[in-house]
């Protein structure tokens, strides 16, 4: 055994392996140990951050497909609106000047009226005067039945170019 | 010949020069290595070496994942960082070379006298695996389990207790006899690969030049061994620490 086991040995290997240990977990496991937490905390963050990134990314993707369908809907509103302006203005213009035409047809069909009227009325006015007329020229002059036809041609001629 | 270790004689006890060489070489291997990886630490841009020592650093973690629970063993993750590198290291020393003086009738050491076995005509090996020293290997072995008593006790001492006399009370002997055969394994494991390929390594030498490829191809398996028996170390080391002081929910 003297030979083969060695307490001297046995003793210094222990000391010498704990002094290693010590050694070895102060100057070199520590810090490297900390290196990796650090960059496992590192690609931790960077998940993280990469995770809120695109959930922001498919938040915006919402909003905007929300907002352009807003859009989209406003602008169907706004132009249907005008469409519905549009035609009822010009249902309204037809009318007013439909309302118009007929007015002015009236007007005009009324004035016709009088105008005739008032032609008939003086016509009227005229031959009575006439026939007074021609009838005192009668009285007056005592003619013959072939002066007065002459006379009466005369006077109807005189009625035709007056009138 | 055989190759006598380089020992100096005293009354206290038998001091091993090469042990203690090969202890100081294996440690500041090491320290350096890990110093070397954390010299210009960066989070985005890491370089080889601290690339190398946090995948280094993720196995060891690996390896408390499989054998406990990470989250309550990751107290015990620089200790397995430095157990995977000290041993790996250790047992890659031993390989690429020796180192051997010769010595007739009378040898000295720094004004020490070296033991000469009574012998006229001696050689002297300075340079071995610490992991191919038995001695060695039991001081690693029972400081893990040690350790794994001492935090089963203050952690976990209901269970820890408990455990003697499981799965019935008359099952006491034999569980102790686990206990003490669980550090003869985990250290003699270590000892008898390395050991055993050191030995191998210089009967090939024997052989003389005929044995080149051989001693390659030796060589070669003897690192795979290195490399295997010190993640199997750190591994049961953590399996053991594991057993004794974290009591898995639900069992």
């Amino acid at each position: 055994m003297g030979n083969l086991f060695n307490w001297t040995n046995f003793l210094i290997q222990i000391i010498a392996f704990g002094i290693l240990y010590l050694l070895l977990s102060k100057f070199a496991f520590k810090p490297l140990f900390g290196i990796m937490e650090k960059r496992r905390q590192m690609v931790k963050e960077q998940i993280d951050s990469a995770e809120k990134g695109r959930a922001d990314a498919e938040r915006y993707l919402e909003e905007q497909k929300q907002a352009l369908q807003q859009a989209r809907k406003e602008a169907h509103d706004i132009i249907e609106q005008a469409r519905m302006t549009g035609s009822k203005q010009a249902d309204d213009i037809v009318l007013a000047a439909r309302n118009e035409a007929n007015r002015l047809k009236e007007e005009a069909l009324r004035d016709i009226e009088s105008e005739k009227n008032k032609a008939i009325a003086s016509l009227k006015a005229q031959v009575s005067g006439l026939s007074v007329l021609i009838a005192s020229k009668i009285i007056e002059k005592q003619i013959d039945e072939k002066t007065q036809s002459e006379l009466v041609d005369q006077y109807l001629q005189e009625v035709g170019t007056k009138s | 010949m055989e190759h006598l270790s380089p020992i100096v004689k005293f009354s206290w006890g038998d001091l091993d020069l090469a042990a203690i060489i090969m202890i100081l070489v294996t440690s500041i291997v090491a320290f350096v290595l890990a110093r070397l990886a954390v010299r210009n630490l960066s989070v985005e841009n890491p370089g080889k070496l601290q690339n190398f020592m946090e995948w280094v650093v993720e196995f060891v973690s690996n390896i408390i994942g499989t054998a406990t629970d990470f989250k309550r063993g990751r107290v015990y993750l620089s200790l397995g960082l430095a157990l995977i590198l000290y041993i790996f290291i250790g047992n890659m020393l031993g390989l690429p070379f020796n180192f051997i003086t010769e010595a007739h009738g009378h040898a000295t050491f720094l004004g020490m006298d070296l033991y000469m076995n009574g012998q006229e005509e001696a050689e002297f090996a300075w340079w071995k695996s610490p992991t191919a020293d038995a001695s060695m290997t039991m001081a690693l072995a029972l400081t893990v389990i040690v350790l794994s008593h001492i935090q089963g006790f203050r952690h976990n001492r209901k269970h820890y207790l408990k455990h003697y006399f499981e799965p019935w009370p008359f099952f006491l002997p034999i569980n102790l006899i686990e206990t003490v055969a669980k550090p003869l394994t985990l250290g003699l494991r270590l000892f008898g690969n390395i050991y055993a390929g050191e030995v191998m390594i210089s009967v090939i030498l024997g052989m003389g030049w005929v044995g080149i490829p051989a001693l390659l191809v030796w060589q070669g398996f003897s690192i795979f061994v290195g490399a295997i028996q010190a993640f199997v170390f750190t591994m049961l080391t953590m399996v053991y620490i594991g057993q004794a002081s974290i009591h898995e929910e639900g069992h």
